[in-house]
């Protein structure tokens, strides 16, 4: 059976920086005996036995079976819990070249060092109690990270701007709480304050809190990408338009009608995002059994694009029927290209169509913009109208701090639902028992996003605040 | 052996102890220091109140006494929290003292099998190996034998008490501490630490001016028991003055004479009840805080100062007394003290009460750093039961957090412990709404009558209600909305065609009204030939049958990592990681679940974490 982060923590050890050639390398590795381990591998081992935390020695990496020199080496020394993992643990930086990095490995792997799955580094960070279960997601995403877009929007995580945002919620939450709590667990006979929670309060807070939950779609799409994809009559120019947008010669460019039979699939970026660009076949009658098929995947692509480019060939007029203006009348939201400017028969484009050239390049810079600015709408990042309560607070904003992942987002709607029956409570005159259930289930909900629910804080909240007993 | 079974102490722990010993066929020996002080209230003059009553009820419903004891002496009897909901709506009765005190005695020194003796246990007998408990030592010298012995020693256990600069050893003021036995436990390696509480000063009524207070008056009374007993009782009213910003100067400038604020108390006291000296510091911007004068009996002059809890020297105390509206002319009778004691930390004990490292010791009452009355006698009805069940080699009876305060307050106690006198809080309970007052014999005198402490009579009874609660229940299940009914009250017009149970799940339906009232309303005719409490509980379990669907969903969130089991015989040492500290405090409390583990005080987050890793780990591979 495969190892698992469920496992006995084993020591383990990864490259932390990226792979290929670089200057230095650091290898990372961590474990309860990582220290005595390390010096096995080690020119100077009873120095790094005796090492003290956050110390630095040089010294010969060496193979412990073979003996074997490896490289000439810095070891950084940490230990627990002072260390990012809350174990001992050290860091070798190493020379970056991989024939290097995968001897330095080999060496940890005879020392008894299991090679890391990924994140386990954060996991353990995790389990040890040394940071909170957002920010482990948010490591996770960093290492993920596919585009700029995304590796800021994890930073963000990571410094804890997300966890702060729900912590701030979460002790507003139960300040509520508390209070609600005094007027049931002291009697109004015997003088505890009447009113119970305030419907604005309560409604304040739950605005706050879906305008997190709207922020999901941009921290998804950071995360997932989107899928873009050309449509257009066979000919119209989508091929070579792909592969201006890639810059290299990918799809196989034709003056015969029907040449892309399959679509043609490649990763860009645009606007931050991590964007899946799809060519396709394009739509007529099809000639063949082949390229029908082609065109039955192309409507199944478009159905799910998240954003669709229509080309019409400027130089040939557009046609009523499925294709053209019937296909546009059924995407309205599909972003109209008039291609093939720069042919002395093009005709000037209909209002609402982009001009650009495949074959000149002119127009593209603004086709980008246009492509970039759609795609950040999609995200509710224009902070115009655009997806829900995106544009209210925010979600609307670009340099915010988002909600990465379906279980924060589950839990984010949990807490926002309870909010909601919390208000239907008020306003059909519900007892203020029946009020801090919900209050409660909320609360427990922000509480299972940071990882840590406790009841205590309840009664901990109301004797710091209220002057209770009799 | 001498007896089956020894309870020491006499308090409102020690008699519900005793007589479910007793009661169960135990030869019983209870030991007290002095029986006149059988069941007598050191505090405030009241039974019941937000949770405190739940618990009087859950008691009642397994057959113990304080419910029957209160009925029978209250002067004054009120419903607090009506406005609030069902679920933290509780009685409360001020006591006859001298009256409840009597009852208390008569009810143990007329049980059949239980022995009364007076004199004072300074240490226990254990077999060779210090795993048995088999007898106690008193101060005397008698060594009197028994296979279980339930300690339920209030503040007695090494008592000091303080006013101002004087401080002497006792329990209460004028009775002598239980010396000795706090240290001889200590010295057998119990865990025992100090916690502190206090009580305010009583007034003499004929130098109090009630014309200048605010009268509190009592409504007709009910019982607390489920016995069905008709209350007979007067209704005395009580009083409402307010501290001032002339008493709050008298005491801020005598804090220096306080032994709270001196430092010669080092026990931890009650946050939710502090001292008014502790009241005065921790909130400055309070202007007032309210006064309750209760009287201490029908045939007795002395009034009791609720809320000026004090330690502060007699004359001060007097001084600021006299600031207050209605006691400028107050006569002290006796002032108000704290008192300091040892408990022992209440996770050493099992579910059952049970010291889990000496076998057949049960602990009860504010020994396990409790406070309150009710919460003494709770844990003292369930000690003896399992006494009583240790004896008879049968499985304890385990109550859960989900069926009963009691079972809250177990929990509370023997995973978490206590750093101050720990009281009920309906807060502290995930399933508030499903521990009602009214449900309590629904719930446990089912178990009371498998134990064998409710008899033939309450058991008849509590079948004929439970099924009179029934038969009103199918009333509401039976009866559907129809348009005539919206047509009278637009309110029900989104539920036509339900029956009355469902549309009573919505809270806009039949608003405040009580459940007669409701029936009256809703159902009509059919519905007369029940009492109110019946219709009332059929009531509110339609009314809320939504939310408390809610309130489990959301208990069960818990429960999901919560319920991992820990293995009976876990080695913590088998989790990598876990911090030293957190090792030992797991295998002190040996928690059964993860749930309970991460309850356990003072763990920290990350030691959760890493036992939830290792658990998750076995699940895996089992
Ligand atoms: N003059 C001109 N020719 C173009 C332009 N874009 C594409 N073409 C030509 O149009 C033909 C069809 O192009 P292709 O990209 O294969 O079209 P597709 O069938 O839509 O993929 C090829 O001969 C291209 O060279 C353009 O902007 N200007
Ligand atoms: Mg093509």
């Amino acid at each position: 059976m495969p190892r698992s982060y469920l496992d006995a923590p084993v020591p383990i050890a990864a490259l932390a920086t990226a792979p290929g050639e670089a200057a230095i390398a650091l290898v990372r590795a961590s474990g309860s005996d990582a220290i005595a381990r390390a010096a096995t591998c080690f020119s100077r081992p009873a120095a790094l036995r005796s090492a003290v935390g956050r110390s630095i020695l040089w010294g010969r990496f060496i193979h412990p079976r073979t003996g074997e020199e490896v490289d000439e080496v810095l070891v950084s020394v940490f230990r627990a819990p002072r260390s990012f993992t809350g174990e001992d643990a050290v860091e070798i930086s190493c020379h970056g070249s991989p024939a290097v990095v995968r001897r330095v490995l080999e060496a940890l792997e005879a020392a008894g060092f299991a090679r890391a799955l990924p994140g386990e580094f954060s996991f353990r960070a995790f389990a040890n109690g040394k940071i909170d279960l957002v920010r482990s997601e948010a490591i996770m995403e960093l290492v993920r990270a596919r585009t700029e877009g995304a590796r800021k929007d994890a930073l963000k995580r990571l410094e804890g701007g997300l966890s702060r945002r729900i912590e701030a919620a979460r002790a507003e939450l139960l300040g509520l709480l508390a209070e609600a709590e005094l007027r049931l667990d002291y009697a109004e006979e015997d003088g505890a304050p009447g009113e119970g929670p305030a419907q604005a309060a309560i409604a304040g807070l739950r605005n706050r809190l879906a305008a997190l939950c709207a922020t999901y779609r941009a921290g998804r799409l950071y995360r997932e990408g989107l899928c873009v994809v050309l449509a257009g009559r066979a000919n119209a120019g989508k091929s070579s338009l792909f592969n201006l947008l890639l810059r290299e010669e990918r799809s196989i460019v034709s003056p015969d009608a029907g040449t892309t039979r399959d679509y043609v699939e490649a990763g860009i970026e645009l606007g931050g995002f991590p964007v899946s660009l799809v060519d396709t076949a394009g739509l007529r009658e099809a000639d063949s059994a082949v390229e029908a098929a082609g065109i039955e995947r192309s409507l199944r692509l478009l159905s799910e694009a998240d954003l669709v480019l229509y080309l019409a060939d400027g130089s040939d007029p557009l046609s009523p029927d499925a294709t053209d203006m019937g296909f546009l009348a059924s995407r309205p939201d599909a972003l109209p290209v008039w291609n093939k400017v720069d042919s002395p028969s093009c005709r000037s484009a209909p209002e609402g169509w982009l001009s650009v050239s495949a074959a000149t390049g002119e127009g593209l810079s603004e086709l980008v913009a246009a492509l970039e600015a759609r795609l950040l709408s999609l995200a509710g990042l224009d902070g115009g109208n655009a997806g829900d309560a995106a544009g209210q607070g925010i979600g609307a904003q670009r340099d915010e701090v988002r909600v990465a992942c379906e279980r924060q987002k589950a839990l984010l709607d949990q807490a926002v639902a309870a909010l909601d029956d919390a208000m239907c409570d008020l306003d059909a005159g519900a007892a203020l028992d029946a009020l801090a259930l919900d209050l409660r289930d909320a609360a427990d909900a922000l509480g299972e996003i940071s990882g840590e629910i406790s009841a205590p804080e309840v009664l901990e909240a109301i004797f710091s605040r209220f002057c209770v007993g009799k | 052996m001498d007896y089956e079974a020894i309870v020491v102490g006499g308090g409102h722990a020690g008699i519900e102890a005793a007589l479910a010993l007793a009661r169960l066929g135990r030869r019983t020996l209870l030991i007290t220091q002095d029986p006149e002080t059988i069941g007598r209230m050191s505090c405030n003059p009241a039974i019941g109140g937000l949770a405190k009553g739940n618990l009087v009820r859950e008691v009642d419903a397994l057959g113990g006494e304080m419910g029957r004891l209160i009925d029978a002496s209250m002067i004054q009897y009120r419903v607090l929290n009506r406005s609030r909901g069902p679920a933290v709506r509780a009685p409360r009765a001020q006591a006859d003292k001298a009256r409840y005190a009597n009852l208390a005695r008569r009810a143990v020194e007329s049980q059949t099998g239980l022995s009364l003796r007076m004199d004072t246990v300074v240490d226990l007998i254990t077999d060779g190996r210090d795993a048995r408990v088999e007898g106690v030592v008193t101060a005397r010298g008698a060594r009197i034998g028994a296979r279980v012995v339930v300690l339920a020693a209030g503040t007695f256990m090494e008592g000091r008490l303080f006013i101002g600069s004087w401080s002497a050893s006792g329990g209460r003021l004028g009775e002598p501490a239980a010396v000795g036995l706090g240290t001889a436990l200590a010295r057998r390696g119990f865990p025992v630490a100090r916690l502190k509480t206090g009580t305010p000063a009583r007034v003499a009524a004929r130098s109090v001016d009630f014309s200048a207070m605010e009268e509190e008056r009592g409504e007709p009374p009910e019982s607390f028991s489920f016995s069905g007993v008709l209350v007979d009782r007067p209704s005395i009213s009580c009083w409402v003055t307010y501290t001032n910003a002339e008493t709050h100067r008298v005491i801020r400038e005598n804090l220096g004479s306080s032994p709270l604020f001196g430092g010669a108390i080092v026990g931890r006291g009650p946050r939710y009840c502090p001292s008014i000296e502790d009241k005065v510091v921790r909130f400055p911007d309070r202007e007032r805080h309210q006064i309750f004068v209760e009287p201490e009996g029908e045939y007795t002059d002395e009034l009791y100062l609720n809320g000026l809890s004090s330690s502060l020297p007699e004359d001060v105390q007097a001084r600021f007394i006299h600031t207050m509206r209605g006691l400028e002319e107050a006569e002290l009778i006796r002032p108000g003290y704290a008192v300091e004691y040892d408990y022992l930390d209440p996770q050493g004990l099992k579910a059952s009460l049970e010291s889990k490292r000496l076998a057949g010791f049960f602990v009860a009452g504010q020994t396990n750093g409790t406070s309150g009355y009710e919460e003494a006698a709770a844990q003292g009805i369930l000690a003896g039961i399992n006494a009583a069940r240790f004896l008879a080699n049968e499985p304890p009876v385990l109550l859960s957090r989900a069926d009963s305060y009691i079972g809250v307050l177990v929990d509370d106690l023997t995973t978490l412990g206590t750093k101050e006198p720990y009281r009920m809080f309906t807060s502290r309970a995930e399933r508030r709404l499903a521990l009602r007052c009214d449900t309590a014999d629904r719930r446990l005198t089912p178990i009371g009558r498998d134990v064998g402490l409710v008899d033939d009579a309450r058991w008849s009874r509590f079948v004929a209600r439970a099924a009179a609660i029934e038969e009103a229940a199918a009333l509401l299940c039976a009866r559907r909305v129809s348009r005539t009914d919206a047509l009278r009250d637009p309110v029900l017009a989104p539920h036509v065609g339900e029956p009355l149970a469902a549309a009573l799940r919505d809270p806009r339906v039949a608003a405040g009204l009580e459940g007669a009232e409701g029936f009256a309303a809703l159902v009509g005719s059919e519905a007369q030939g029940f009492s109110r409490d019946v219709l009332e509980t059929a009531w509110l379990d339609a009314r809320y049958s939504g939310y408390e669907e809610k309130e489990e969903r959301l208990a069960g969130r818990f429960e999901r990592s919560e319920g991992l089991r820990i293995p009976e015989d876990f080695d913590y040492r088998s989790v990598p990681g876990l911090s030293a500290e957190g090792r030992e405090k797991l295998s002190a409390v040996r928690p059964l679940t993860l749930g309970q583990a991460s309850r356990v005080s003072g763990l920290r987050k990350a030691d959760a974490a890493l036992l939830m890793v290792t658990l998750l780990r076995i699940s895996r591979q089992a």
